[in-house]
């Protein structure tokens, strides 16, 4: 797989339930917040255990999103470090590429637009235009996040081995 | 207030707000604009809504009792410790009952924030067991005759699974539902609207819980500045939260072993902050099915665990230098250590308190269990632990239980009885037991009613004022006398008063019982005094019921809390002396709104004022009845064997009043006072109840003398069941 978000094992650091990386997700791609808008998704854990879940796009090697999507190219598009993003401006709502998503929950929203008069779909794009990175890695107050291709955890862990 | 803003929008708040009447399963929509940005949101919006709409003679139970749930404009917004609400209304458990406040944490306002509401106004009541689904335009008011019974967890649940996991919730268990006084409302993240006993007013209504689902939208109005914001609020970490594994359970206070170990993670508590402050019990033992399960515990579940020692604290904990930062001590756990050799560390890292109380001794499992009853049946673990355990203790200790039937042996260490205990409480069932006026009730029906009144129904001479003998002092090395029954005033239990659970010096306790005075509640949970360091040595100067310095901190901290509840964000985390901007910061980034910390302060004190106003229409609130209500449990010696002489702590009253601009005879504001905050309509309003007092004071006012004739069991309790 491209890189893409991974959450970090329990023993590296837990997530707190903050749900700071959907809101600040959808608030530096939209100028707002909403659950509506977020790129990636979290999952309240169990009522007994409350061990939460975050769902990422897994920037698939076979992107089956890019490959359903009718636009493709326009639409749906792959850019030149192979990140597979959405031109909100050409997508027309057909919710194609959330259902060919191999991934339950699908990793992708398809949303009324916020004056309700179209639909767009909605996807991690890493936040490909920041010079920061993806915005959920750097303000997740406790390092639960991180870009595929450096994991602190997997750091620590060669460290450790050394 | 400067106003530059790009438009006119309301931004930082979702727009609407929402009435909700469970009488006849109607809704209405109110423009948040009536009250907003005016009044900010949270505590000081429910002030304003409140005082429109609920008159005196309102009983917590009545249907015409109307509850107010509001965020403020910060929840949603992604702005640190932002994310938490605010339930206002007659309480149950407050004695009388009286019009009360009670925050909570959880994903619950946030997402009724997505759905569109700014707040709920919930009257009425229910014609039958009712659950309400809020789903952004469209509210449901649904059969709960299926969850009805179930305790919290199970609830939960079964909501998320009927609803989604993008459906939150807030729900009351069998207690609520029983109407136990002291009944929570609790959130699927395990977060409880607790100090007001709310549960058993949701009980009252029918109603078991309301489900949030949003698909809004929250804008900011300065996406850079809330940014910038998360960086500065709360101690911002960027470090990993790994879970560990503990064979102890630790801090100053305590230290209880774990034979069996547990897992140690740190939670959030409310959408967007960006601390850790809520401690994750893992792979612990279920109370009902044995199965693990995680516990989330926070600052007085420790108590559950053991009781031989008070829970003294560093005066760091309340004392602020800017070296220790942010003062309370569940930050202080991975806050970076003191520096020895600055000029403040010898005030910031004193120890004091630390009675020897031994209402319990270390049990790891049972004070898990404990701590797990209190959850699952919704019942608020201050007052189950730190009252109802402590009076078991004590009554038991002292020989006092003999006549009382509780259907078995009553023993705080034994997981039997405690388990049978909160049950009867929960369900009022239990062997009848013959009350003071020579009625009989199931023994838990009677407890059910909370701990003040309970103990006045069995006879408070005995069971409320008997001396406890057990405590003893460390600091004086001989024992303290303390009451069998740790009631604070108001019939709330005592919090950070000094004594009895929470040593403390004395310049602490006395403007923490100024505090609860002017209150109707605990007022600790959301108001915990902090001072600097210099504003400590002045105080010490000048004398804890002398020191105008103190005054002024007790003025800062009341109305720091309703800024805290309003805007919202975290008492942990707020009434900072040195960072006094915060919150006009917070604002301004929500809202747009342009304050400075002073002009903030003054619409805090506006709401202060209002709540006053409240207090002295609807419960006759004046001088007499607040200082005879707070004065008894402070005739009992602190850890260093001080404690407050009728005339002191009327000298300390009179320093306060004079501070805020209030008679001293009556404790009724001037109406220069009134219209200094913008309330002119007030003073009008009650200067036609005649409770509007002359400019410079009531003529002739004399103090009165102290009625309590020497001790606290000589004064008549009379109040209605």
């Amino acid at each position: 797989m491209a890189k893409h978000i991974e959450k970090a094992p329990l023993e590296y650091s837990m997530c707190t339930g903050c749900v700071s990386c959907e809101m600040v997700c959808s608030m530096v791609h939209e100028g707002y917040v909403s659950p509506q808008t977020k790129r990636l998704f979290f999952k309240a854990g169990p009522v007994k255990t409350m061990l939460h879940e975050i769902y990422t796009c897994q920037q698939c090697d076979d992107h089956p999103c890019y490959e359903a999507c009718p636009k493709k190219d326009e639409a749906m598009c792959i850019d030149e470090n192979g990140i597979v993003y959405v031109n909100e401006k050409n997508c027309i709502g057909c919710g194609k590429c959330a259902k060919a998503c191999k991934f339950t929950p699908s990793r992708i929203h398809v949303v009324k637009s916020k004056d309700k008069e179209e639909r767009k779909a909605k996807k991690c794009d890493l936040c490909r235009t920041r010079p920061e990175g993806p915005a959920c890695v750097q303000w997740c107050p406790f390092m639960c996040l991180a870009v595929s291709d450096r994991l602190p955890w997997e750091e620590r862990q060669e460290t450790d081995q050394s | 207030m400067t106003t530059e803003k790009k438009d006119d929008r309301l931004y930082g708040y979702a727009g609407k707000i929402l009435r909700i009447n469970l009488t006849d399963s109607t809704t209405e929509i109110i423009d948040s604009r009536k009250y907003l940005p005016e009044w900010i949101g949270g505590r000081a919006l429910a002030h304003k809504i409140f005082w429109e709409e609920v008159g005196p003679g309102v009983g917590a139970f009545d249907p015409e009792n109307k509850l107010i749930f509001a965020d403020g404009p910060a929840g949603g917004t992604a702005i640190p410790t932002g994310g938490r609400a605010v339930m206002c209304g007659v309480a149950a458990n407050n004695l009388p009952e009286q019009y009360a406040s009670s925050s909570i944490g959880g994903w619950v306002g946030t997402v009724m924030k997505y759905a569109g509401y700014d707040a709920l106004i919930i009257e009425g009541k229910a014609p039958r067991h009712t659950y309400l689904l809020i789903d952004d335009d469209k509210v449901s008011f649904l059969n709960a005759d299926a969850i009805w019974g179930m305790l919290i967890s199970d609830a939960q649940e079964a909501i998320f699974l009927a609803h989604g996991r993008d459906t939150f919730s807030m729900v009351i268990g069998p207690a609520g539902e029983h109407m136990v006084r002291d009944a929570t409302i609790t959130t699927s993240n395990d977060h409880t609207l607790s100090k007001a006993g709310f549960g058993a007013v949701f009980g009252s209504k029918n109603l078991k819980g309301i489900a949030f689902h949003g698909t809004g939208d929250i804008t900011p109005y300065d996406i850079d500045k809330v940014l910038e914001l998360r960086l500065k609020i709360g101690d911002y970490q960027h470090i990993p939260n790994p879970v560990t594994h503990q064979t102890r359970m630790k801090s100053v206070a305590y230290d209880v072993p774990a034979p069996n170990g547990w897992d140690y993670g740190k939670l959030a508590c409310s959408p967007g902050c960006n601390s850790r402050c809520q401690r994750l019990m893992m792979n612990m033992t279920d109370a009902f099915t044995g199965e693990k399960v995680s516990q989330i515990e926070k600052c007085t579940s420790p108590a559950a665990f053991t009781l031989k020692n008070d829970f003294y604290m560093p005066v760091g904990t309340w004392v602020t230098s800017p070296m220790n930062g942010r003062s309370v001590g569940a930050q202080r756990s991975w806050a970076k250590p003191y520096d020895k050799n600055d000029p403040d560390y010898e005030i910031v890292s004193q120890m004091w308190g630390g009675d020897t109380v031994n209402y319990w001794n270390a049990d790891f499992d049972r004070g898990a269990m404990l701590n797990q009853l209190c959850k699952e049946y919704g019942i608020d673990k201050w007052d189950f632990i730190i009252w109802n355990m402590t009076w078991i203790s004590m009554c038991k200790q002292e020989g006092l239980l003999t006549d009382l039937d509780f259907g078995m042996e009553p023993d705080p260490e034994s997981p039997e009885f405690i388990r049978h205990f909160i049950k009867i409480i929960t369900y009022r069932t239990g062997p009848e037991v013959t009350l003071i006026d020579g009625s009989k009730r199931p023994i838990g029906d009677v407890f059910a009613e909370h701990m003040a009144r309970a103990i006045r129904m069995l006879g408070k001479e005995k069971y409320g004022d008997s001396i406890y003998h057990g405590r003893y002092s460390n600091i004086l090395k001989k024992p303290l006398d303390i009451p069998v029954s740790l009631e604070g005033g108001w019939g709330q239990c005592s919090h950070w008063h000094g004594r009895g659970f929470s040593g403390s010096q004395k310049w602490f306790w006395c403007a923490n019982m100024m505090l609860d005075m002017v209150n109707t509640r605990d007022a600790m949970a959301s108001g915990h005094t902090h001072v600097s360091t210099d504003e400590y040595k002045k105080i010490l100067a000048e004398g804890p019921c002398y020191s105008q310095t103190l005054a002024n901190a007790v003025l800062r901290t009341e109305n720091t809390a309703i800024l805290t509840d309003s805007v919202p964000c975290c008492e942990w985390q707020s009434n900072e002396p040195f960072y006094p901007e915060e919150n006009a910061e917070q604002l301004y980034a929500a809202t747009g709104e342009k304050y400075t910390p002073e002009e903030l302060l003054k619409k805090a004190d506006r709401a202060r004022l209002l709540f006053r106003a409240i207090l002295m229409r609807n419960y006759g609130r004046c001088r007499d009845q607040e200082v005879e209500e707070i004065y008894p449990f402070l005739t009992f010696p602190d850890p260093g064997g001080d404690y407050a002489t009728w005339e002191e702590w009327n000298d300390w009253v009179d320093l306060y009043y004079k501070t805020v601009g209030w008679d001293l005879a009556t404790g009724w504001p001037f109406r220069s006072t009134w219209e200094a905050a913008g309330l002119k309509e007030i003073a009008d309003e009650m200067e036609k109840l005649g409770k509007l007092p002359p400019e410079g004071g009531t003529p002739g006012y004399v103090r009165k003398e102290n009625p309590f004739n020497g001790h606290i069991r000589k004064v008549p309790q009379e109040y209605h069941f």
